[in-house]
């Protein structure tokens, strides 16, 4: 509800070009909201003044009130001290006495202490009012005087007349200058109240305008400068949802020249820089997808080459191998007995090219990640079997001993048997191949879930510095063994590959001079085929 | 007599079972391409074919397929000869629907013995 008043007075009102205009004010969010308070600070210091002042008017009338009341209060005492001064006056004609006339000369004393009083405080124009009074008393005192004398003189009927045609006459006078005196006073005082209460109606009126323009003006103040922080608040807050979700390359528009001004500038800054750093990615990311087809291509044409090199290369192998089998089956008649040998050589020799063939090819296929394993049940002694019967003759002829252990009770196993039987083929190959005298042993157990096949030998062994090396394509452990034993250097990386392509793994130990065992793992079920 | 038909591009190897079944009682008839294969099967009617799995114009395992799908050839047996090129040529030889297959180099004694075993020598 507050939102949306202050949407329509922002939208509507003279107040929204004024927080623009406020916004646009080259001045830090601390000098805004100083001069802002300062502002309203002087407003109500402004009314502190005004109260002040309009109290201390009052006050001043008031004062001035109180001296008119007081020279009303004189003048009564006159218009008394004369009814005293004419009752003696009566007295002495009537009883002829001195006393009654001493008592009018005392009133006449007390009477003129009022005055010097009266004088004192009255203003200019009642000035002259109380001069004629005392100028007709002065009169009234030598008429007394007068009087005096002729009743001293015991002439009481001239006295009379003289009283009767002079001295009353001037105290009828005077009491006449002093009611209209007092009646002029009491006119001062009316308007003295009435200014008074002109003063106070002003007060009135001065403060609670002031009062009002302070709340109004602290209102306004109020309500600018804060939406003058607000807005671009808001902005901003739009402005980062959008770059949470991923809307890069966006901006934010405000009037602020102050800290959320340079804020806003920062915050484009970094949307700039995030947009360039998106297209980047993007741009990175379209090259990786074409790189990545690029790569698919080149490995089905890699894929196509190794099928069509294997065809290619068994072709002639086959024939090759074919008919040096055919001879020495005697398919062409019996062999003259000195050919027998080369003819045999050939085919040793094609079995062997064969052998590279199938290793360069095997190597190629597992790097392309095409070699697939063929999982299915196989059991472990007719692996072992296998290569005991392949090298049985090979071991024969070079004295050694051959020793096959398998654990007994070992469980059906599921995995690619080929290829199992091929690495343990290259591991007792090489046992034989780098034994000269002694024994080669082929051992299965369990553990656990994995069978471990170990093949130990008592050959030349491995140098410790090159056994992190062993099984790296074309690595031997020495550049002459290839010359005096020699072989390609493939077998130990296939047979790695094919290990780890089980979900095994392989290692050696070894000591030079001694001999070499090497041991693989391979779960007892290939459950699932583990990246190539 | 039973007749074999041998589907193969080269020379030497066709040599070989040329020689081979020389010294037997099986009849030799010969193809040097998928296409010519397949017409040939159709003509001749032979008792056993041994398809090589590489072969121009028409693969041998298209050859084999078309073979097997045709009514008057699909009984007959085929030797499928394959190159352990890539993993899954054995699964394909059959799935065509190869009675057997070899892998290129292959012993020509046992070619014989599987010759023997598909179309028995009468």
């Amino acid at each position: 509800m507050g939102e949306r008043i202050a949407r329509l007075v922002l939208a509507y009102s003279p107040l929204g070009a004024l927080v623009r205009r406020v916004a646009r004010v080259r001045a830090s969010v601390h000098s805004k909201l100083l001069a802002a308070f300062l502002l309203i600070a002087l407003l109500l210091i402004a009314l502190g003044v005004t109260s002040l002042e309009s109290i201390a008017g009052v006050a001043r009338q008031s004062r001035l009130l109180d001296q008119a009341r007081e020279r009303v209060d004189a003048m009564r005492q006159i218009e008394h001290a004369f009814g005293l001064q004419m009752n003696f006056m009566r007295n002495a004609l009537a009883l002829r006495d001195d006393a009654s006339i001493e008592s009018i000369f005392r009133e006449n004393n007390r009477f003129h202490d009022t005055f010097n009083r009266l004088e004192d405080s009255a203003g200019p124009s009642q000035r002259d009012a109380i001069r004629s009074i005392r100028r007709t008393q002065d009169q009234v005192m030598a008429t007394v005087a007068r009087i005096a004398a002729l009743i001293r003189d015991d002439k009481a009927d001239e006295a009379m007349d003289l009283h009767l045609s002079e001295g009353y006459p001037l105290y009828r006078e005077i009491a006449t200058q002093v009611t209209r005196a007092v009646r002029e006073e009491e006119a001062g005082m009316g308007r003295i109240r009435e200014g008074v209460e002109a003063t106070y109606r002003r007060a009135l009126l001065l403060t609670g305008g002031f009062a009002a323009a302070s709340i109004v003006l602290a209102l306004g103040l109020g309500f600018v400068i804060s939406w003058s922080f607000i807005l671009p608040v808001r902005e901003a807050e739009g402005f980062l949802g959008e770059v949470a979700k991923g809307d890069f390359g966006g901006s934010i528009e405000v009037p602020n020249r102050d800290e959320f001004g340079s804020l806003a500038r920062q915050m484009n800054e970094m949307s700039r820089e995030l947009h360039q750093l998106y297209d980047e990615q993007r741009r990175a990311a379209h090259q990786l997808r074409a790189l990545n087809a690029q790569l698919e291509q080149a490995s089905r044409a890699k894929s196509d080459f190794l099928a069509s090199m294997s065809h290619e290369l068994r072709t002639p192998m086959n024939a090759i191998l074919g008919f040096t089998e055919m001879i020495r089956d005697g398919l062409y008649g019996e062999i003259p007995p000195d050919i027998q040998e080369p003819v045999g050589d050939i085919h040793t020799c094609g079995k062997q090219l064969l052998g590279l063939i199938n290793n360069v090819l095997d190597l190629s296929k597992i790097e392309a990640g095409h070699m697939e394993l063929a999982p299915s049940e196989y059991v472990v002694e007719d692996v072992v079997n296998t290569i005991k019967l392949s090298l049985r003759a090979l071991a024969a002829s070079k004295g050694l001993e051959l020793v096959t252990t398998v654990v007994p009770d070992l469980p059906l196993c599921l995995g690619d048997g080929k290829r199992i039987t091929q690495c343990l083929m290259n591991l007792a190959g090489n046992a034989l191949k780098f034994t000269a005298e002694g024994r080669v042993e082929i051992r299965v157990e369990q553990e656990g879930e994995h069978l471990r096949f170990a093949v130990a030998d008592t050959g030349i062994g491995i140098p410790a510095d090159q056994i992190e090396h062993i099984f790296e394509e074309f690595r031997q452990a020495d550049a002459t063994v290839t010359r005096d034993f020699g072989g390609t250097g493939l077998g130990l990386a296939i047979t790695k590959k094919l290990v780890e392509l089980h979900g095994g793994r392989i290692w050696v130990q070894s000591e030079p001079g001694k001999g070499s065992t090497f041991f693989f793992t391979i779960p007892v079920r290939v459950t699932q085929e583990a990246p190539a | 007599m039973k007749t074999v038909l041998y589907v193969e591009d080269n020379e030497f190897n066709r040599k070989i079972v040329r020689q081979l079944l020389g010294r037997t009682s099986y009849r030799l008839i010969e193809a040097t391409d998928g296409e010519a294969g397949v017409s040939t099967a159709r003509a001749e009617r032979p008792d056993l074919i041994i398809m090589d799995i590489q072969l121009p114009r028409l693969s041998g395992l298209e050859a084999t397929r078309q073979l097997k799908a045709a009514p008057e050839t699909a009984d007959v047996p085929i030797i499928v000869i394959t190159s352990f090129a890539l993993a899954g040529d054995e699964q394909k030889a059959r799935d065509a629907g190869a009675a057997a297959y070899l892998a290129k180099p292959y012993s020509p004694r046992e070619l014989l013995g599987m010759i023997r075993d598909l179309a028995p020598e009468s």
